[in-house]
């Protein structure tokens, strides 16, 4: 056998191992999407390598197993989300949501005023012991543990022979802590409990600096037991019967926390069409990234216009210095910039106000409170969008401007047009037939801007009343990033993959839009 | 006589040097505020000087010494990232291209224009779904899961290699079939085809493709940002967007030394691969 065929079987067992390892998990974390994924991926690597049917597929799947699982799929999978009430309180599946709950505890009210005495010692390891005396019966001495080392660690022992007339008997190598001690430890103390037995604990309810201090029992009693014939929670505690009702236990009409995640069918569409505090929203952010990625390719598009024609005469010199220039602003990653002008903009300290400080005084109003008012935000974000956006369109213009033809414009003057005439008769038109393919690119481009406005203005300044988090500045893209992950209102999964599906609509419009008036398609046609 | 021709000069001439020196001071003054801050003994927002009383290297020291703000830390992540994000995405998208320029079979026009037409959708428009896909990855297989460089690399594959398949293709469409065809004649496989003639001669396109591509990743902050939650993990872009914003004018030296510090090799390759970035290759696509 050829090197290259045992490297191919040797990858794919590795590959196949790999699966063979997941499938069973996915199947325990009821992690469906994944595992389906899997199971594609899996099925498209094997027939491709181990028959010889799809030769050129050898080729192409290796790259576009990422595009399907990371591209494709995710599109996929968000619409499926959009269609479930996906969200804090309902992040886990029924049955994970279950077994939470099922190991929540309560303390029974047999157990609840039971006090005692409780002495506090260490060992020479400085590790904490507690012997709590309840009744002659029940003295019990033993380590004391923090929660999490409650399931590791044993019972404590029945050991009537520490007390003796009232008084603690002190085992060989420990020490009692006096009260005042145990004071200067209560932080410490009041998260450790001594284990009894499964259920119950004991813990210190009160120091005292005199004589024993005070323990309690607290008892680790399962609250919620399922009944999976009836479908419901039965509360050890109170006996309710707490009924599943669509995606949560319900006790008395109460809904325990947390609830599972449900298909909802239009739900998420039906709110955001329908609920004004919603709607209302989401109808500032839609106009408010239209009006953004217009203005900005406007703006940007005409400073770089106008300089291109200025700058584009014969025999003008610096004219490469000029465009090394230009393409700075360009050339910097945008995150590196935006953080720069924020500080420039900095309402107290930055360069900006300081600038404009003589013409507030002139005018006698109150200096701008750049990025912290709807229209100064909105400014500014257009503004630093302006600047980073137009030398690029300075570079293509200057680019398209070159390429037409110097007779045209001779021949038009020798007509008799002015300068006014043949520029929008002639230079414009043929500027728009190369320029606005890309002027719709950047128009797309800046529609999901996220970078300039989540790191410029953070999408604010908030607007005051909303349900949801949304600012000023919020564009679609960053108004679905605040509400699925760092709203502070907790993550609207659902809500947020149908706002996605709003933009993949607008997106996909766009797309149709350049191919139809580009005719971009015929070229990509001509090219395969 | 010399007042008429200054006059005509600058009717000709000179106010398109006074508008583009406007446009200049526009376009370079925040660059030069951040670099000579990064320099300067007492530097702060306020501080509109260009030309700084002393100079000094003591916020670059800063960066360095701060367990808290661990830079270069953060610096070396996205190094390798990118790095490794591109240079896989070169490959594999070679590899596809090959196929597509090469090869003849049936779906092969649809499967272009699926190509097209996926990657009209940026990646990370489906950040969500993306997060939330993850999420369950976290727990099978923890090493690729959410807070990991390994699961952010396979996104960042998937993100732009439909798109690098496509412009690579189009590049392999130019070299001549008629040396393969050779090669094919003396029994060459379509392996070493791919291996001494066109993969070699492609060369050109592969180093601008892996450079638009390692700035974009270098660039990116959504996905960086949904995915990496430990500190020492992050990115610069994630990194010094995160911990900086908090305390904008006491830190603002060290703030522009990190800027200089992150933009200076980016914008030295933008301005080495101008003409390819923006010569309609990416369609004011690629920047963010």
């Amino acid at each position: 056998m050829k090197t290259s065929t045992i490297l191919r079987y040797l990858l794919l067992a590795v590959f196949n191992a790999g699966v063979f390892y997941a499938i069973p998990l996915s199947i325990t974390f009821e992690a469906w999407f994944l595992l389906s994924l899997i199971i594609l991926n899996a099925f498209l690597v094997n027939t491709v390598y181990l028959t010889d049917r799809f030769k050129p597929m050898k080729w192409i799947l290796p790259g576009m197993i990422f595009m399907i699982s990371f591209v494709v799929f995710p599109a996929i999978y968000n619409t499926y989300v959009s269609f479930t009430n996906w969200s804090t309180g309902h992040i886990l599946n029924k049955t994970q949501a279950i077994k939470v709950l099922e190991d929540r505890t309560f303390t029974p009210e047999d157990q609840k005023d039971i006090q005692f005495d409780l002495y506090v010692l260490q060992d020479q390891n400085l590790e904490f012991y507690f012997f709590a005396d309840l009744d002659e019966n029940n003295m019990f001495f033993g380590k004391a543990v923090t929660d999490e080392d409650i399931k590791t660690t044993s019972y404590a022992t029945h050991e009537p022979s520490l007390k003796k007339n009232d008084e603690l008997i002190v085992p060989d190598g420990f020490y009692v802590l006096s009260g005042k001690e145990q004071i200067a430890n209560a932080d410490v103390l009041q998260e450790l409990s001594l284990v009894i037995d499964s259920k119950t604990r004991a813990k210190i309810f009160k120091i005292s600096v005199f004589g024993a201090s005070t323990g309690s029992l607290s008892s680790t009693s399962q609250l919620y037991t399922y009944d999976s014939n009836k479908d419901a929670l039965i509360n050890n505690s109170t006996n309710i019967i707490c009924p599943a009702v669509d995606d949560n236990f319900e006790c008395d009409g109460k809904e325990i926390d947390p609830g599972w995640r449900i298909y909802v069918g239009t739900e998420n569409y039906e709110k955001i069409f329908s609920n004004q505090r919603i709607r209302a929203p989401l109808n500032i952010v839609t106009k408010w990234t239209f009006q953004f990625a217009i203005l900005t390719v406007i703006f940007s598009f005409f400073v770089g216009l106008l300089l291109s024609m200025i700058l584009n005469k014969e025999n003008l010199k610096f004219q490469r210095v000029y465009r090394s220039l230009f393409i700075l602003p360009y050339a910097i990653p945008a995150f590196v910039s935006v953080l720069v002008w924020k500080g420039l903009l900095n309402p107290d300290y930055g360069v900006i106000n300081n600038w404009f400080a003589p013409l507030y005084e002139i005018l006698e109003i109150e200096p701008i409170k750049w990025l912290k008012t709807k229209e100064s935000a909105r400014a500014a974000v257009l503004l630093v969008n302006t600047w980073l956006g137009f030398p690029y369109m300075f570079l293509i213009t200057t680019g398209a401007l070159q390429s037409i033809p110097k007779e045209l414009i001779e021949a038009a003057k020798v007509d008799g047009a002015t300068g006014v005439q043949s520029f929008w008769r002639i230079t414009f038109p043929l500027l728009m037939v190369s320029i606005s393919p890309l002027l719709i690119g950047s128009f797309a481009f800046n529609f999901n801007n996220f970078t300039l406005i989540f790191l410029l203005s953070g999408g604010g300044p908030p607007v005051i009343g909303s349900e949801v988090a949304v600012g000023w500045t919020d564009i679609l893209i960053s108004f679905t990033y605040k509400l699925a992950i760092s709203g502070g209102r907790g993550n609207m999964f659902g809500l947020a993959s149908t706002v996605t599906i709003i933009v993949f609509g607008i997106v996909l419009l766009i797309s149709a839009l350049s191919f139809r008036y580009t005719k971009r398609l015929e070229r990509i046609y001509g090219n395969i | 006589m010399e007042i008429s021709k200054f006059t005509k000069w600058f009717k000709e001439y000179g106010w398109r040097h006074l508008v583009g020196l406007i446009f200049v001071t526009f376009a370079i003054y925040p660059i030069l505020f951040v670099l000579t801050n990064s320099f300067a003994d007492f530097a702060n927002l306020t501080n509109s000087k260009l030309v700084p009383n002393s100079l000094t290297l003591k916020h670059y020291k800063l960066l360095s010494g701060d367990p808290l703000v661990p830079y270069f830390q953060w610096l070396y992540n996205t190094y390798k990232v990118a790095f490794l994000a591109a240079l896989f995405n070169v490959f594999l998208g070679t590899l596809a291209a090959f196929a597509f320029s090469r090869l003849q079979f049936k779906g092969r026009r649809t499967g272009l224009l699926t190509l097209v037409i996926v990657q009209m959708f940026p990646s990370f428009l489906a950040f969500v779904a993306i997060y939330l896909l993850f999420f369950q990855i976290s727990d099978v297989a923890p090493f690729m899961g959410l807070g990991t460089h390994f699961g952010l690399i396979l996104v960042y594959l998937g993100g732009s290699i439909g798109f690098n398949s496509w412009l690579i293709k189009g590049f392999m469409d130019t070299i001549s079939p008629s040396l393969d065809e050779a090669a094919k004649v003396d029994g060459a496989s379509e392996y070493q085809i791919f291996r001494k003639i066109i993969a070699p001669l492609a060369r050109p396109i592969l180093v601008v493709i892996f450079v638009i591509t390692f700035i974009g990743i270098y660039s990116d902050f959504i996905l960086a940002a949904i995915f990496l939650k430990d500190k020492n993990l992050w990115t610069v872009a994630v990194g010094i967007n995160t911990v900086f914003v908090d305390d904008f004018n006491a830190d603002w030296g060290v703030i522009a030394a990190s800027s200089v510090i992150a933009a200076t090799p980016i914008a030295v390759l933008f301005i080495f691969f101008q003409k390819q970035i923006t010569g309609g290759l990416t369609a004011g696509s690629v920047k963010g």
